[in-house]
């Protein structure tokens, strides 16, 4: 009667099999690892399938075999059976099959691992250093990419073109974190001290979703990121939008007051190019940043195009209202630039989170922000600290930020 | 408890063991204090040496731990049910899972297969007890004032939040500025003595106690497998006890081993930290091995399918476990070519894996299966192995695993290798040796429910984890969002629902397990001598086993010693008849008694050596004059355990020893 | 593995009569012949290897990690440290004299080269810490540089075990004149020797790889 049930039971692990393997066909899981989007991350699926393919074989294989037994020796009354221990040949063989299959197995792994690790092709450079919690992107000055005359900073969301062997040279700031876009490649740890190197690629162009994947404490699970991936010609009216002069507020506008409360609460961390100070005696000063003054990992986010990328708080929330997104991470790889293009509009602007951001943001995102972590740090902070703005500040920041594109 | 005791003319399937002990009255003071010599009561635990009190005692706070770490793991799977989880805040999360992987792997695996080490290697291997019984009993203080101190940082700032790999950086005091890591690194050097001290013990015990005629080829499956487990521990376990000092410089005394900013390299700890991290997945692992690796025999009615293969295989996992530990690191940047060296040699691990699988299957081919619970859990060992060494093949391919590592995938693959692996092994070896250590049979009937709610509550709880962590949700997370859930049949939110139910499914089993003891222990009906006519020497004595183990130590002449004394075999026709039962074979061992035994004498020392550990632990932390205070208490200790000979005189007894009869004795320094 | 077991003849007595009187505590009957004593230091000093060895590492990665001024080149001080270092393996000699001494039970003798042995470890571990007073003195502190924090832990775990050493010469000394010796007497010397002589020979690698190869 047990053994019935043992065979029984066989089945549904034999279908949990399938279904493992029928992972990839699922749709609009954003960080399916079976949905590759780039040459590299075919790589690997094209490597992987077959293994799990030959897995669940095995599997079903040795499955039924122990059910098959469990059904027939069970106890019914025989004799006690013959007291054999063992037989070396049969020992010796199902020892060489298995070392055979992964022969078959080991061969074509080591082959892909060389072929990830190539370098010497790449046509464009992004230096990614993470930190907690958020990720920074820096175009270095270089030939790639199409030509990038000034350095371009940026966060949150990687922008690349498509078709373009990018690599990716990252770092940290302070622990190790891992960056991940699935969809592209596998991922690699950003070590402080170290520069370790990553490929991506995507084909077509689109929003593809990732997140940090080494622990990096408090917030680790609020550590994502997005690569965005614009056709060449896109990719160069971002690069130029980015390089772009800083577009001063009207005068007397709520942007206008709102630059000011900008440069009084959000400017010693937040680096928008252009910001200046316009001294009494008529002096031009610009206002730079200084976050290694305030927090422990020396950085913050370069604010000065914000509204043009789609997420804030280290790619945790939306700038756009989920509708918007939607329409964005939906659209056809042809209209998708153009939509992205367009940035964060007045009636897209994702309010909700972002007025609960300003109001306390280590209330939204757990960061060791608050006045008793600064003492024991050395008076600094890891994240960004609640800054006590009144809703009226906060209408005038927004008013400002909205036209950071 | 007695002290000394003569073979009891009164037969051992009476239930011998439970005879009035001698009267005992010390006689002489070694050190400061009078020898403790009660035999009953709290005191005869504290102060015992007994290898088989050693084992219960384990075996009871390993289970509690068990109990702690799931708690921890039921609020985990609490907060994961839905997205946004609010059961619990960041920093709750993050010490939650450091701490249930730390128990679970430190505080339960570890000691509960220590209990079962403790219990039956000398009973297997025809011994009247481990090689240094003293520090035996030190070793399980050490453990359970380690686990102790471990937890107690739960009420002293939170527990450890850097997850039980605890990588540098982010470990360091200025990332994780509680108490809760320095806890964590100090605990684990405590626990960390318990389990070398362990090993050298068990070590020597395997190799220098054995039966006459036992050689190491005729030893039983479990003691091989623990000897290789003991040899693992005794070289990663330094390994780990480096990395605990230099985090604990860091921490507490300023050095930067870790610090960037200093010029260090964060990867030293990972190598450290896996060159004991992955012998010891192996470490978690054998010991079930070897259990399950006795009661497919004993259920099959036919001896273990090829053991030299299975003895060798055991060898070469552990030999080959030591080459393998930067696969937990293919994502940490090493290059190509160590990426590619370090993919083949744990495809190779792969081999002796699956020669084990094979073996336990053509074990019961040709059988006459009895589903027995135990035979169930071990069974349901080798199909969830199975499933869990399979997915294990899938992350060996490096490329592959980029995309895994640091996914649940991998927190189902190894939740299937170490609970499907080592947990259902354990609890085979509760029901199967239940009777042995307790006299009593635990009930089968509960049993069944107890395996099969156990076995639907894990496949549900890490079953779906595959699904999850194939669709891209990393590790470690203390929520997930809709937004990244997907939709359809393999959406994330849906399996984490499933996943959170079969935990609480989960949770019932164990539940019924104890349960099941606690039914148990309120029966009064004895178990037979030898219930499942069993193989091997732990089932040829009493049980409980007299505090003496054996009357006589019998003298071995095959692999299955005590099988082949009840049934006889034809070597033509190969039918094997019955020519003894247990009850004889007992009773002509209890003719031939030994008439004088020496045991190893109950001890302070231990315990009060083992004390004085998490003192000065707590010293390193709060305030070092209480280290001074706990390193005076460990060094009294010590001056007095190095005075007391292990066995009191015989004059500390009454009546005096027959000093015409022969002796045997097991005495030794330790 | 090979089967190290060596068995008694088989009596029929199940082992009786192996053992004369109750003080005869060292000549157990072991499978391996050896006695479980000496094996259980012989798994100690293997477990020992590997402890060293990853504090080797430590330092191995580490020792050109040093602020300047402050290597290992400018502040070891080679001489000193190799008269110190041959004063060690001086007591690894008079170790031999005590075990062969104790071999004899010539008790007197045997605490005589004990004594001996505390001494010149003694000597050497006076040795290290002048040599560590002196380099703190130039400015190198545990937590200067990566290379001193390693450098001292590296050499202070072996001060510590040398010490330790030192302790239990002293303690068998003590217990041998007052006869208090649980067991057999020459075994325990023998241990304390097996210990001594693992802890000199550590020495030698670490004297080569730390103070000899220059960074």
């Amino acid at each position: 009667m047990n053994g019935r049930r043992s065979v029984r039971r066989v089945l549904p692990i034999a279908g949990a099999a399938l279904a493992l393997a029928l992972a990839g066909c699922a749709k609009d899981a954003p960080q399916d690892t079976w949905q590759p989007a780039g040459p590299n991350a075919q790589k690997i699926q094209d490597l992987q399938w077959p293994v799990f393919l030959v897995a669940g074989i095995v599997g079903v294989v040795v499955f039924a075999l122990i059910g098959f037994i469990l059904v027939k020796f069970r106890d019914k009354g025989q004799p006690i059976p013959k007291q054999s221990h063992g037989n070396q040949a049969l020992e010796i063989t199902l020892t060489i099959i298995p070392a055979l299959i992964l022969v078959g197995v080991g061969i074509p792994t080591v082959s892909t691992i060389f072929e990830l690790a190539k370098t010497d092709d790449t046509q464009c450079v992004v230096n990614v250093t993470g930190q907690q919690w958020w990720w920074e992107y820096d175009y270095p000055v270089q030939d790639g990419c199409g030509g990038i005359s000034a350095p371009i900073v940026t966060s949150g969301q990687l922008v690349i073109p498509t078709g373009t062997k990018v690599l990716v040279r990252g770092t940290s700031r302070d622990v190790i974190h891992s960056y991940w876009i699935p969809a592209l490649n596998g991922k690699k740890d950003m070590v402080p001290g170290r520069v370790h190197t990553l490929r991506l690629e995507a084909d077509q162009p689109g929003i593809y979703a990732g997140q940090c994947t080494e622990f990096c404490g408090l917030s680790h699970a609020n550590m994502k990121m997005e690569a965005v991936a614009l056709s060449p010609a896109d990719f160069e009216t971002w690069k130029a939008g980015q390089l772009a002069d800083y577009a001063a507020p009207a005068a007397d506008s709520d942007a206008a007051a709102g630059e000011a409360l900008f440069k009084a609460n959000c400017a010693y961390c937040h680096q928008v190019n252009g910001l200046t100070n316009t001294g009494p005696d008529g002096t031009v000063t610009p206002v730079l940043a200084n976050p290694d003054q305030f927090v422990v990992s020396g950085a913050a986010p370069n604010l000065s195009h914000l509204m043009t990328r789609n997420t804030f708080a280290g790619a945790t929330w939306d700038l756009l209202t989920p509708e918007c997104r939607d329409t964005v991470w939906n659209a056809s790889p042809e209209e998708f630039g153009a939509l992205y293009l367009q940035g964060i509009t007045a009636e897209c602007l994702n309010e909700v989170d972002l007025r609960e951001w300003l109001r306390n943001a280590p209330a939204k995102k757990p960061m060791y922000a608050d006045a008793a972590a600064k003492e024991e740090l050395g008076g600094k902070v890891r994240g960004m600290p609640a800054l006590g703005l009144t809703e009226q500040q906060i209408d005038l920041i927004i008013a400002y930020l909205l036209e950071r594109k | 408890m007695a002290i000394i005791e003569r073979p009891s003319s009164t037969p051992a399937i009476a239930g011998a063991g439970t005879a009035a002990p001698a009267v005992v009255t010390p006689s002489e003071a070694y050190g400061v204090f009078k020898r403790p010599v009660s035999s009953t009561g709290w005191r005869s635990w504290l102060f015992t040496v007994d290898h088989k009190k050693l084992g219960i005692m384990y075996g009871v706070a390993a289970m509690v731990f068990f109990l702690i770490g799931g708690l921890e793991a039921l609020l985990i799977r609490a907060q994961l049910a839905g997205p946004e989880g609010t059961v619990l805040s960041a920093d709750q999360y993050n010490q939650m899972f450091t701490m249930h992987a730390t128990t679970m792997v430190f505080l339960f695996v570890m000691p509960m297969a220590a209990a079962f080490a403790n219990y039956f290697v000398p009973l297997q291997i025809g011994a009247r007890d481990v090689a240094f019984p003293r520090i035996n009993a030190f070793g399980f203080w050490c453990f359970l004032f380690g686990g102790i101190f471990l937890n107690t940082s739960w009420f002293l700032g939170g527990g450890a939040d850097g997850g039980w790999f605890m990588y540098q950086p982010n470990a360091n005091a200025l990332f994780s500025p509680s108490h809760g890591i320095d806890f964590w690194g100090l605990g684990l050097q405590i626990t960390g003595i318990a389990s070398l001290t362990g090993a050298i013990n068990l070590i020597v015990t395997v190799l220098n106690m054995r039966a006459p005629g036992m050689k190491m080829m005729k030893m039983p499956i479990f003691t091989w497998m623990v000897l290789v487990v003991q040899f693992l521990l005794l070289f990663a376990i330094p390994v780990i006890t480096v990395a605990l000092f230099l985090l604990m410089f860091q921490r507490e005394f300023g050095a930067t081993f870790f610090d960037v900013s200093a010029g260090a390299d964060p990867l030293l700890w990972q190598h450290l930290f896996w060159i004991f991290g992955h012998p010891e997945v192996y470490i978690l692992v054998l010991p079930s091995f070897g259990i399950i690796s006795e009661i497919l025999p004993v259920f099959s009615r036919k001896p273990l399918f090829g053991y030299r293969f299975v003895v060798f295989s055991g060898a070469a996992i552990g030999f080959l476990g030591w080459g393998v530990w930067a696969h937990h690191m293919f994502a940490s940047g090493l290059g190509p070519v160590s990426v590619a060296v370090f993919s083949v040699a744990t495809m190779l691990i792969a081999i002796p894996t699956g020669v084990k699988i094979f073996n336990w299957t053509l074990t019961m081919w040709g059988g006459k299966l009895q589903y027995t619970v135990a035979m169930l859990f071990a069974i349901g060992l080798v199909v969830q192995f199975t499933i869990g060494g399979l997915s294990g093949v899938t992350h060996a391919v490096a490329p592959s695993d980029t995309q895994q590592t640091d996914t649940y995938y991998i927190v189902a693959h190894f939740h299937y290798t170490i609970f499907g692996g080592a947990v259902l092994g354990l609890f085979a070896g509760f029901y199967y040796w239940w009777p042995k250590m307790f006299g009593k049979m635990l009930s089968e009937r509960l049993g069944k429910w107890n395996f099969w709610v156990m076995v639907v509550g894990m496949n549900m709880t890490f079953g779906p984890m595959h699904i999850i962590g194939l669709q891209g949700q990393p590790r470690r997370m203390m929520n997930w969002t809709e937004a990244r859930a997907g939709e359809g049949f393999f959406n994330i939110g849906f399996w984490n629902l499933v996943a959170s139910i079969g935990s609480f499914i989960l949770a019932v089993g164990v539940f019924l397990f104890i349960v099941n003891v606690w039914i148990t222990s309120r029966k009064s009906e004895k178990a037979p001598l030898d219930p499942w006519d069993a193989r091997s020497l732990e089932w040829m004595t009493a049980s409980p086993p007299k505090e003496h183990n054996f009357d006589s130590i019998p003298t071995v002449h095959a692999l299955d010693e005590f099988f082949h004394r009840k049934y006889e075999e034809n070597h033509d026709t190969g039918e094997v008849t019955r020519v003894s039962s247990a009850e004889e074979i007992l009773a002509e061992m209890e003719a031939n008694a030994d008439k004088h035994i020496h045991l190893p004498s109950p001890s302070y020392w231990p315990i009060l050596l083992a004390l004085g550990l998490p003192i000065m632990a707590y010293g390193v932390i709060y305030n070092l004059l209480l280290t001074a205070i706990g390193g005076v208490i460990v060094l009294l200790s010590m001056f007095g355990w190095a005075l007391e000979p292990s066995v009191a005189d015989d004059s500390d007894y009454d009546p005096p020893a027959d000093s015409g009869g022969a002796t045997k004795e097991l005495a030794t320094l330790g | 593995m090979a089967d190290l077991a060596v068995h008694a003849p088989d009596t029929g007595d199940h082992g009786h009569g192996d053992h004369g009187g109750h003080d005869d505590h060292g000549a157990h009957h072991t499978s391996t012949g050896l006695s479980n004593n000496k094996m259980a230091m012989w798994m100690f000093l293997g477990s020992e290897c590997l402890l060293f060895g990853g504090l080797i590492s430590t330092y191995m990665l580490y020792r050109g990690r040093a602020s300047e001024n402050l290597g290992p080149d400018q502040i070891y001080d080679i001489p000193f440290t190799s008269v110190s270092s041959f004063v060690l393996l001086m007591s690894s000699l008079t170790m031999v004299l005590a075990v062969s001494a104790a071999a004899q039970d010539d008790d007197r003798t045997t605490n005589l080269w004990l004594t001996v042995t505390a001494l010149l470890g003694a000597t050497f571990v006076g040795g290290q810490v002048y040599e560590f007073t002196s380099f703190y003195q130039e400015g190198l502190g545990f937590t200067t540089s990566l290379f001193s924090s390693s450098f001292y832990t590296l050499t202070g775990f072996h001060g510590v075990h040398v010490t330790v050493g030192v302790i239990m010469l002293l303690a068998t000394v003590g217990m041998v004149r007052r006869n208090r010796i649980p067991g057999q007497k020459s075994e325990v010397v023998e241990l304390v020797g097996l210990y001594w002589h693992f802890v000199d020979v550590v020495w030698i690698i670490i004297f080569t790889l730390v103070y000899l190869i220059p960074s």
